[in-house]
């Protein structure tokens, strides 16, 4: 019995046995309902082996609203913990566990992915590509990416969930005080899907850089490719960082080496040093692809090309390299000293420079163009206002000396959720909204697309304005309760309000798809925003090959001089296009890489051998297999094309 | 598939070319990889705990005899590159052979040094000091390793398949990370070996 | 047999086994640390780029524009790093 003993939650709660038994009640659905509609064929044949960037894209979609609601709900929680004094919902166990997966979630399981769907889906059909430059690794990255969050998810129904903080801060992180696995699931979870970000990010590089449709100059890329470029760049050289602490403190924890321990010479501080190298340049990852999406819709429903294009462009590259240079304003605190911290609180402040010249862009592109208010430019719109907030909160915190008040408490929480919400979740929702026809060959219903970005936006500035108070009166971050003489009650109760409404706003969003589904037109044309890029210029949904002919493109918005200026995009006849095969590898692989952590997590050594000799297997078939792709014939394109053309 | 004749064989096609770029930024983040390991080993290196330091445990034979070795197995292997453009088949297998039993040699003395490590007392346990040199050295080894399996598929696929553009184009992106692994041993070699004993 | 020896590759080993000995002087030779520190940064870095240009022919295609400014951006975000880390970690105490 011993060896099934570590499997055992170490602090159980009703919730956890609840989750146990839906998580069970839908795997059962799930498997009873493909059989009994005989879908595993299709599952298999058309998504668990697709190489195609549409259908990886629209995978990352689903895991990331999948994500979003888990993280939510975790968030719903501490809400609902802190709403009133010495509240008895949680206990400080519970909420440690609820604060560190709401964070991770949220950070490494939603907000990527939902960027590497739309980068995904958007970026081939931008520049003109038939795919992205190595689809099949492509596969490979979405599977690492989803078995990671995967074996993230199951720590909270095996095992015990991580209760570290998403920072995962050492010492409180190694094997003294952090006694469970929960610690293990952090540290082998996001290693996975680290590993997979990666290769996205240097097959998006290499995409970018090599397959950009004839005519289309660097300099003529649309603004949402030119910021996946960048935000790839960055993944590029920031993940690698992640990838080493995250197994130096494997090793403390699984083998007893001394990186982050207080003794024998280790040194806490180094893991957070480490942690903010990569995490910093993290939170550009992820704002940067989100700016792009904002450029694509403001210019779109302004009706107008975007203002200061170089600038953008400028203002991004600055991004990049100064992200890598800021990281120990996470830290102010730590006690390296005056010089240490006045160096990283200029480039600090230097940073929120570029950034504010995008804002200007925006504003000018803005100013003197025909607006029109659909639900993806009610997002930017509402973008701006709020970002600034965040933004402007954030060179608060950047000046070192004052954030010694601010450090750590909820001004802080505020200062991140003002910038991640407004920027990143409020440019998903709108690239969401945006790229649902392209996607789905339908469109969102508008009304509720606005009802919804309203409510969002107004349950944003409910939930995250008073802690901005209740933080500059002292309120620490990541303490379960509060007693009732700190005066922080009512703020909280309407930090709760706010994040209620935040859950309508999801359901909501949800409830909108359902209803476009049942009641939405199919009968759409290709563009139907009249926007000005590629991506508009192929049908919805978009066939396999994605153009029957490779564009030419000769200006910076190729499709709408295409249609005011008379520009030719698409010349010459069909011939037979060439297509990557399928292949069952990634998944297979992504799977093996799960039993792998799983046997990691728990010290299964046996198993993770065996897991590991998997895993250099596949790598071996892969070098020696031997595979040509295939072609699709002339006709089989024109019998396409006339059958889209028909549906439109 | 279109070929190209005009450049080499490697470069032929353009899944090829693409190959090489993304292999070349793959380096760019193991540059990264690496320069997080050493920024971590110059902030524990005086981290010794109750164990031994670097002066303590290094010694200049083994180190001098993996660097002649891998010094050679690159150049060995840039001569493999150099008969595979010239379309010597079997001149570029042996110069290939040559490189991977050079790089044995290699792994077989950083094996045996980390024996002796662990034997007198500096093993992975023993202190901060001790974890990031052995894991420093320990990442370049198990590349060294994977490359030598690597290399060896490479070879079996070239004996059989001939000089294609897919088997040139893998011979070619394997000599970049052969040569890559030199680099990083040279860094090693300095800044951990040489820099310890100073 | 001898076209299989082209020089430039060569000069190449030679030169970079020269290095390793102008390396190996901090070793044998008696200096001030500072003093060694320069050589060995000298000679690795010399290293490094022979080894790019020689023989890894980071400079023959179209795409080199892209290929030397990967490596560029990433040794120069790997040096900031490592003194990064290094003012925040050590220097930043003393
Ligand atoms: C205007 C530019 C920005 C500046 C000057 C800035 C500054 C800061 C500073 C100084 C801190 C640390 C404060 C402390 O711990 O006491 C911080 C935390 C944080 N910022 Fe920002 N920030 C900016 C933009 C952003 C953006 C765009 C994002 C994300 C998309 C973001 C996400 C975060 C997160 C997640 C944390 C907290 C992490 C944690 O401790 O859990 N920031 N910011
Ligand atoms: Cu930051």
């Amino acid at each position: 019995m011993d060896f099934f003993d570590r499997f055992a939650i170490p602090h159980p709660s009703l919730a956890i046995y609840a989750s146990m038994v839906a998580i069970v009640l839908t795997v059962i659905a799930i498997v009873v309902g493909l059989t009994y509609f005989k879908k595993w064929g299709y599952l298999w044949r058309e998504w668990l082996t697709t190489v195609d960037h549409k259908r990886i894209g629209i995978m990352y979609l689903i895991s990331a609203l999948l994500m979003l609601f888990r993280g939510g709900v975790d968030a719903l929680m501490m809400r609902a913990q802190l709403a009133v004094p010495e509240n008895t919902l949680l206990d400080a166990q519970h909420y440690n566990e609820v604060f560190t997966t709401h964070g991770v979630v949220m950070i490494l399981f939603m907000a990527m992915p939902f960027i590497m769907a739309l980068m995904n889906f958007v970026v081939p059909l931008q520049i003109g590509a038939r795919d992205v430059a190595f689809p099949r690794l492509n596969a490979l990255s979405f599977w690492l990416f989803f078995f990671g969050a995967m074996l993230f998810n199951i720590s909270f129904v095996v095992g015990g969930s991580p209760d570290a903080g998403w920072t995962s801060y050492f010492p409180l992180a190694g094997n003294e005080f952090s006694t469970s696995v929960g610690t293990n699931y952090y540290m082998i979870a996001i290693q996975i899907a680290g590993i997979g970000t990666l290769m996205t990010g240097i097959n998006f590089i290499t995409t970018i850089l090599k397959m950009r449709a004839p005519g289309m100059t660097l300099m003529k890329m649309p603004m949402f490719t030119w910021s996946s470029l960048i935000a790839n760049v960055i993944i590029v050289f920031a993940f690698p960082v992640l990838t080493v602490a995250l197994a130096m403190g494997t090793l403390d924890r699984l083998f007893g080496t001394h990186f982050f321990t207080t003794n024998n010479g280790g040194m806490d501080m180094l893991w957070a040093n480490l942690f903010w190298v990569w995490g910093h340049p993290e939170v550009y990852i992820l704002i940067l692809p989100a700016f792009g999406i904002y450029s694509e819709v403001i210019s779109t429903f302004a009706r107008r090309n975007l203002y200061g294009y170089k600038s953008m462009v400028a203002s991004m590259v600055i991004i990049s390299l100064l992200s890598f240079l800021v990281w120990v304003h996470h830290f102010f605190t730590m006690g390296q000293g005056a010089l240490t911290n006045s160096i990283f609180s200029i480039t600090t402040m230097a940073i929120a420079v570029p950034t504010g010249v995008k804002i200007f862009n925006w504003l000018f592109t803005l100013y003197k163009g025909k607006i029109e208010i659909t639900t993806p430019m009610l997002y930017a719109l509402l973008f701006i206002p709020l970002f600034t907030i965040g933004g402007v909160t954030g060179v608060m915190l950047g000046m070192s000396a004052a954030d010694y008040q601010y450090h750590n408490t909820m001004f802080l929480v505020a200062h991140f959720h003002m910038v991640i919400i407004p920027g990143v979740v409020f440019a998903m929702l709108a690239g969401l909204t945006y790229y649902w026809p392209k996607m789905f060959g339908f469109m969102l219903n508008e009304r509720i697309g606005k009802i919804t970005a309203w409510t969002i936006g107004i349950s944003t500035l409910v939930a995250f304005m008073p802690m901005f108070f209740t933080g500059l009166d002292g309120q620490a971050r990541r303490m379960y309760t509060y007693s009732e003489s700190t005066g922080f009650g009512p703020l909280n109760m309407v930090s709760f309000v706010g994040a209620i409404g935040l859950a309508i706003g999801f359901i909501l969003l949800v409830y909108n798809v359902y209803y476009s589904i049942r009641y939405a037109s199919r009968d759409i044309s290709a563009d139907p925003w009249d926007a000005r890029t590629l991506e508009w210029a192929t049908h919805s949904p978009v066939p396999e090959y994605n153009f029957a002919i490779v564009p030419h493109v000769k200006s910076e918005e190729a499709l709408w001089d295409a249609k005011k200026k008379r520009h030719i995009l698409f010349q010459g006849n069909y011939e037979k296009i060439h297509m990557p095969n399928n292949s069952g590898v990634p998944f297979i692989m992504g799977s093996i890489f799960f039993i792998w952590g799983f046997a990691l997590v728990f010290s299964l050594w046996p198993l993770a051998i065996i897991a590991t000799i998997g895993i250099l297997a596949c790598m071996a078939h892969r070098s020696m297999e031997i595979d040509h792709g295939r072609y699709i014939s002339v006709k089989e394109i024109e019998e396409t094309e006339t059958k889209l053309r028909g549906a439109k | 598939m279109k070929i190209d004749h005009s450049l080499p064989l490697e470069y032929s096609t353009e899944e090829n070319r693409l190959k090489i770029l993304g292999f070349w930024i793959f380096l760019g983040a193991e540059i990264m990889l690496f320069g997080t390991l050493f920024a971590s080993y110059f902030t524990l290196v005086d981290r010794i705990g109750s164990g031994p330091s670097g002066k303590e445990i290094f010694e200049i034979t083994p180190v001098l005899i993996e660097t002649i070795v891998l010094l050679t197995s690159s150049f060995t292997i840039g001569l493999g590159v150099h008969a595979m453009r010239i379309g010597r088949k079997k001149a570029m297998m042996s110069f290939f052979v040559i490189t991977l039993l050079l790089g044995l040699v290699f792994l077989g003395v950083e094996i045996f040094e980390f024996i002796h490590y662990v034997h007198i007392g500096a093993g992975l346990q023993t202190s901060a000091f001790t974890a990031i040199l052995l894991s420093t050295l320990g990442t370049h080894g198990l590349h060294v390793t994977f490359g030598l399996f690597w290399g060896l598929f490479i070879l079996l696929q070239v004996k059989k398949r001939g000089l294609t553009p897919e088997t040139a184009n893998k011979s070619f992106i394997f000599s970049l990370y052969w040569h890559f692994l030199d680099v990083v041993w040279i860094f090693i070699f300095s800044f951990v070996y040489l820099k310890g004993m100073m | 047999m001898k076209e299989l020896f082209p020089m430039k590759q060569i000069l190449g080993f030679v030169f970079s086994l020269l290095l390793t000995v102008i390396a190996l002087a901090v070793y044998f030779l008696d200096m001030s640390f500072s003093t060694g520190m320069t050589i060995l940064l000298a000679t690795a870095f010399i290293q490094a780029a022979v080894q790019l240009v020689v023989f890894m022919h980071a400079g023959e295609t179209k795409d080199k524009g892209a290929i030397y400014t990967n490596v560029y951006y990433g040794v120069f975000i790997a040096l900031a790093t490592v003194f990064g880390t290094l003012l925040t970690m050590i220097w930043g105490y003393n």
